[in-house]
């Protein structure tokens, strides 16, 4: 159930909006991944409303019930009563875990979620979910459904869902689905016929209590139309570790990925050490075309889950991918025999994003992964600005805080590059957190729940400001201002700038784990549970 | 069992009418305290703030509680940080921290990472003071307070106990004459399949009384959620929260389960709380009925139980209508706690919650840090001390409308554990010390403790037989107490004479086995010299028509043989399109992991083969003789399908170290725990290609030892030298032979033949 707004209103909020220029295809706006935004006139007087709690259906709160669709016919408990939110042009409920930063491109709005508010009576437990809205009404149009892998938490956590959003190029989402697979998508869903892969219903079908796999379903209206699917564990050997995640880029026919290799149930052996950590596919075909050397997943420290970015150098394009072994590499879209016969991607430079005394200590001895003041892996995205590379290293939020490290490389160096960074910031602690760069000021959050402002050139701290929350989000630098949330359920919106300024702190029911997105004039913000979007003069709607 | 001492019967049946505990009233026995949910008896004349400075403290690493009994306090703690680090139980004078007694306990073959090392507490029992502690690994240990060790039984190797990497192994509870415990078992037989079970052992003996599901199988994780014992409809129940997200109530003479209800779709960590005839719990994720995370729960306790009728086996599932409350607050595994009306609660985030009992309404909330993880307040004389995960101890005066934080002591170290107190000294236990506190005080009064109402036994209806499952060796024989219980599992007479044995099988059994073993006259049970490795059950009757049964094992003396040839394929794997046989009966953790099968292109070749069609299954051990063997030599043919750069593991255990072949990596590995001890020897394995993996422990007077493995292609001649000599400080002395295998997301399969397990000369 999507609490919607009128026809007539939504469709003179969509004349305001901007066109899709000003639509946000993949994590972090671009190539760059920097989060800065050139939208401007953003609400900032917003509210997101309350629940209507057992009131409307106390019978069905929630929408975990065997019959799904009854209960989508009117607002349940957890639905938004609109007439209590200010400035709210809609909100669609999601899953109970919501990792997946929206996307939105040409009038669809991408969410990556779980099943725990399903959707679809076919589909009933655990699954990855990957939701797409109406950009203008907020109405839900089709999903694509991954059931669980059925090894438990070593592999496919339960109820993560998908912790990723597509990237959309043209007609096409490419997404990663909970079970080690890269999924490219028809954006026009199964309305159009089906395209492509035609084994939609076995790709859907859930395993029996006992994990086995049971028949092939059959797609409906609603269920997406899958193109192509690859296979990471059963093509390359993968083991991943806990989940899928990482936002794929698509750059000239080429999807990169991360496999998310990595460690088993004891955190020490790696099962795969011989897959690689990242991949190029081939967009249309899905298709391997080549492969990082598997020297990250030798030396994995946890898991390969960040996401790739490109910079172009000296008329070169570099793929810079930082790695589950604290590593950042930088690959060119090209590939040499090695001499096994593996296509491997061409390397222009690798940096140890840890500095040495994270790795081991004054005696010389390793410091264990995970104490406080030992070495992390790279789950952050690095982030691409005026041609630098800024990059935090950090931990899986189970492992809690410990010392962080932000490094500011320049990517025309060659070979390792380790210690010779313009700049590293160690005041930050462990973060996942990608940096947001503006003006010469990198604005930058950890884990523990501060947001920092550096000077992007030397590094040198302007200004920090504690949330007092964990923090997974990345900021978002639009409108003259920065916006984060933290897992209390706080959005917090400072004023950009040297000067730290506080503008407003709004609460939300729910974490706030995912990035805000600000796209076509409205400004997306995803907790566990709910997608809003809100817009400046959005009248409040009758309630449905 | 074999190897633990028997008490008399006369002794028992004297333990069993001393119902209530004879410590004094203010010891702390249990993590949870006297009422069972982290109140203290005592109150102080003109109570001051805590001395900042600690009375004492001690350099013992833990995660967990101390408790205290005349004047002692008994630790679960660690020492050390990499392949030192070693569990301890220590003993500490409670006014000096002065150590008393201290037992060293080897971690092995577990799954726990990043020195997550005793999360959980001894228990001590009031009427004997003897101290129960499960070890990381699922050794279930009893020591008297001077430090003797009264039993130990391994229960991952006997009993199937899992471990998991998040370590929570939390405290067992004592009731009247039993030990009672819960974790995830994966057992033999119809307890084959994974499930958050209760032990309930003799508290004297370790002898296993009985034995339960109260949940579903299979769980989602682990948990250590304490059970809260109370009486009820004239039976002595158990309530806690399980690995597979319900609260379960369970009879504890008897292990009947009396009820169930999902409250969550992942594992409950959280101990519960008895309110005016309800239950409050609480978890932290996915709810069964919305998609909010995590909530707390009040519910009408039913006030009448019944077990299920066989055929029967699961308990009754309680109906959402006995919901009181709900309140959306949310606490992956910190315990809340009651005082009066009012529910103290942390939360993962470090806020501390005023719940009013009768209607789950927020009162206040407090925060007190940014994370929280374990540890619960404890409630003393009007204040709550909160131990933080950031290190520090948060005294907080809680008050009608709001809390006001009175005092914050840093402490070296996180914070994981509840404070304890006895006599105005509080105990709290980080990662790097133990620490005492003084509360100053000007006397102190300790509130009667509430007597435990203990009913009194009717009418015999069953048959009780102590021990109920055993191993018994081939030449060896097994004496059995027979008891006769009421229809609420109370003790009528510890000894029934003139039953008669006969074999059993369970109507429900889907392997209709029988154990090859007799009864004597005398009532022991028999397994001859030349008897077949087997299991099976058997059912005694009284000659008043009272039942009961026990459950076996009977497995050879070394040297084990098995090349697997005579089992017949009569199974049928349809996804593959093969025939196969289930592993052998007796060997713990083997079944749907592993079966018997004809390896592809080589008919004929029956050989031990890992599974596919349960992912969940990727991985499995399995234990295929008894924990106390030792000094054995163990062989065994071992094969990998896959390709370049997929291959899967396969391995034996010897004498709790895993000696593995290593696919992927191309290496043989030594660990017994990868933290612990992780060595190995480059070793390049070519997919499909049988190799022979030999492995020996040979351990030195002094302790120390050398784990030693060679492997070789089989079809060459086996070569002079060792593969691979590992040395260790302090080797394990005695453990069950095993079979590893890991066939990562079930894509290469592993196998294994012509296994044998010999006594070295």
């Amino acid at each position: 159930m999507t609490t919607k707004l009128s026809p007539l209103l939504a469709a003179a909020l969509v004349a305001t909006a901007s066109l899709n220029a000003a639509d946000y295809t993949q994590w972090g706006g671009g190539n760059t991944r920097n989060m800065v935004s050139e939208e401007k006139g953003l609400p900032i007087d917003f509210s997101p409303g309350k629940k209507y709690g057992p009131k409307a259906a106390p019978k069905e709160a929630g929408r975990l019930r065997p019959n799904a669709q009854d209960a989508n016919k009117a607002p349940g408990a957890e639905d938004i009563d609109m007439s209590t939110t200010k400035n709210c042009l809609w909100v669609a409920k999601l899953g109970s875990q919501t990792y997946g930063t929206p996307m939105v491109a040409n009038g669809q709005v991408y969410v990556g979620t779980n099943n725990e508010s399903p959707r679809d009576e076919k589909h009933i437990g655990d699954r990855g979910i990957m939701m797409v809205f109406d950009e203008y009404t907020g109405q839900f149009k089709w999903q694509m459904v991954s059931p669980k892998m059925g090894s438990g938490k070593v592999n496919d956590w339960e109820y993560l869902g998908i912790c990723a959003s597509p990237t959309i190029v043209g007609d096409k989402a490419y997404v990663p689905s909970n079970r080690c697979q890269i999924v490219c998508l028809d954006v026009k869903g199964l309305s159009n016929g089906n395209q492509g892969m035609q084994d939609e219903g076995a790709f859907m079908a859930p395993l029996d209590k006992d994990g086995k796999p049971t028949a092939a379903l059959t797609p409906g209206d609603i269920d997406a139309d899958i193109l192509w699917v690859y296979d990471m564990y059963k093509e390359l050997g993968v083991f991943q570790h806990n989940a899928t995640a990482g936002y794929p880029l698509v750059i000239d026919g080429k999807v990169f990925v991360p496999t998310c290799n990595g460690v088993d149930w004891t955190h020490t052996n790696i099962p795969s050490p011989n897959s690689p950590s990242f991949i190029m596919l081939d967009a249309e075909a899905g298709t391997l075309l080549g492969e990082m050397d598997h020297v990250a997943s030798e030396r994995v420290l946890h898991c390969s889950w960040s996401s790739p970015n490109s910079v172009d150098v000296d008329g070169k394009k570099q793929i810079v991918f930082a790695a589950g072994d604290g590593w950042v590499y930088s690959m060119a879209p090209e590939t040499h025999k090695d001499a096994e016969g593996l296509d491997i991607l061409n390397e222009f430079w690798r940096y140890d994003a840890n500095p040495p005394e994270y790795r081991k200590n004054s005696a010389g001895e390793p410091i264990k992964y995970v104490e406080y003041d030992g070495p992390s892996e790279i789950i952050a995205t690095p982030t691409i600005a005026d041609g630098l590379v800024y990059v935090n290293i950090g931990q899986d939020p189970e492992h809690g805080e410990g010392v962080g490290c932000l490094s500011c490389i320049d990517p025309k160096g060659k070979g390792d590059l380790s210690g010779k960074a313009l700049w590293t910031f160690k005041g930050i602690e462990r973060t996942i957190s990608t940096p947001a760069v503006k003006d010469g000021l990198v604005y930058a959050a950890d884990y523990t729940g501060r947001l920092f402002c550096l000077d992007a050139k030397t590094g040198k701290e302007y200004w920090k400001f504690d949330t007092k929350g964990h923090i997974w989000a990345s900021p978002l630098v639009a409108d003259g201002k920065v916006w984060i949330g933290n897992e209390e359920g706080e959005l917090f919106v400072l004023a950009e700038g040297k000067e730290l300024k506080e503008i407003t702190t709004i609460e939300f029911p729910s974490p706030l784990l995912s990035s805000v997105v600000a796209a076509n004039g409205a400004l997306y913000v995803t907790t566990h549970t709910h997608l809003y979007c809100f817009k400046e003069g959005a009248k409040t709607p009758e309630a449905k | 069992m074999h190897h633990r001492p028997r008490p008399s019967f006369g002794c028992l049946f004297a333990a069993t009418l001393a119902l209530t505990g004879i410590s004094q009233a203010n010891d702390w026995t249990n993590w949870r305290g006297p009422l069972q949910n982290g109140v203290s008896l005592e109150h102080y004349t003109k109570a001051g703030k805590l001395d900042e400075k600690p009375a004492w403290s001690v350099d013992i690493r833990s995660r967990g509680t101390p408790v205290v009994v005349d004047g002692k306090v008994i630790l679960w703690g660690y020492k050390g940080e990499t392949t030192d680090l070693i569990e301890l139980v220590t003993c500490l004078d409670a006014k000096t921290g002065k150590q008393l007694w201290q037992h060293e306990i080897p971690d092995f073959l577990s799954d726990s990472i990043y020195n997550r090392y005793s999360i959980g507490a001894p228990t001590i029992d009031p009427e004997t003071k003897r101290i129960y502690l499960t070890s990381n690994a699922g050794n279930f240990v009893c020591y008297e307070i001077d430090g003797t060790k009264v039993f130990e039984i391994p229960m991952m190797e006997e009993f199937g106990r899992m471990t998991f990497p998040n370590s929570r192994v939390g405290s067992p509870v004592i009731e009247g004459e039993f030990v009672i415990v819960h974790f995830i078992f994966s057992n033999w037989g119809a307890d084959g399949p994974a499930a958050d079970r209760v032990y309930g052992f003799d508290k004297k003996t370790g002898e296993l009384a009985w034995w339960t599901l109260p949940g579903v199988s299979p769980p989602v994780d682990s948990s250590f959620s304490t059970p809260v014992l109370e009486t009820r409809d004239g039976k002595r129940v158990a309530y806690f929260t399980t690995g597979c997200g319900h609260i379960v109530c369970v009879n504890t003479h008897n292990g009947k389960p009396y009820w169930k209800m999902p409250i969550c779709k992942n594992g409950v960590n959280p101990s519960v709380i008895l309110h005016k005839g309800n239950l409050i719990a609480i978890h932290g994720d996915e709810n069964v009925d919305n998609s909010e995370k995590g909530r707390m729960i009040c519910i009408k306790l039913p006030e009448k139980l019944a077990a299920p009728v066989p055929p029967a086996l699961e308990a009754t599932t309680l109906e959402p209508s006995v919901e009181v409350w709900r309140n959306p607050i949310g606490a992956t595994s910190s315990s809340p706690v009651l005082v009066g009306d009012v529910i103290y609660q942390l939360t993962d985030g470090a806020e501390l919650f005023a719940i009013d009992a009768n209607t789950g309404a927020d009162l206040w909330k407090l925060k007190l840090s940014n994370a929280n993880l374990h540890s619960s307040p404890l409630y003393i004389d009007g204040l709550l001390y909160c131990p933080m995960l950031e290190g520090k101890l948060v005294v907080v005066k809680p008050g009608e409308k709001s809390g006001e934080v009175v005092q914050e002591i840093k402490l070296e170290g996180d914070c994981l554990g509840a404070p304890s107190v006895c006599n105005g000294m509080l105990y709290v236990a980080t990662t790097k010390h133990l620490y005492a506190f003084a509360i100053p005080n000007k006397g102190v009064k300790v509130d009667a403790a509430p007597k435990v109402e203990m009913p009194q036994a009717g009418k015999a209806v069953a048959l009780q037989i102590i021990p109920a499952e055993t191993v018994i060796m081939t030449g060896s024989k097994q004496a059995f107490r027979v008891r006769s219980v009421d229809a609420n599992g109370l003790l009528v007479s510890p000894k029934v004479e003139g039953v008669k044995w006969e074999t059993f099988i369970p109507p429900t059994a889907k392997v209709k086995a029988t154990m090859d073993a007799k009864f004597n006259e005398a009532g022991e049970l028999v397994v001859a010299a030349d008897a077949k490795s087997s299991a099976g059950a058997f059912k005694a009757t009284s000659p008043e028509g009272l039942f009961g049964t026990i459950r076996g094992r009977g497995l050879r003396n070394l040297p084990l043989v098995e090349n697997f040839d005579e089992f017949d394929l009569k199974e049928d794997q349809p996804t593959e399109a093969i025939k196969f046989a289930y592993p052998p009966l007796p060997w713990i953790g083997a079944r749907f992991k592993f079966d018997v099968r004809e390896v592809a292109g080589a008919p004929g070749n029956k050989v031990f083969a890992k599974t596919f069609d349960r992912l969940l299954f990727q991985r499995g051990t399995v234990f295929v003789a008894p924990s106390h063997l030792s000094n054995y030599t163990m062989q065994a043919d071992v094969m990998t399908d896959g390709s370049a750069r997929a291959k899967s593991d396969i391995g034996l255990i010897n004498q709790r170290y895993l000696i593995c072949l290593r696919g992927n990596a191309g290496k043989l590995e030594i660990s017994s725990n990868l933290e612990r001890l992780k060595q190995e020897a480059v070793f390049k394995v070519i997919a499909n290609t049988w190799y022979t993996l030999k492995t020996r422990v040979d351990v030195a007077k002094d302790g120390s030892g050398v784990v030693l493995a060679k492997i070789w292609d089989r079809a060459q001649p086996e070569p002079a030298a060792w593969t691979i000599e590992v040395k260790v400080p302090r080797a394990h002395t005695n453990g069950s032979p095993g079979i590893f295998g890991f066939t990562p997301l079930n894509q290469k399969r592993v196998y294994l033949d012509n296994l044998s397990v010999t006594p070295n000369k």
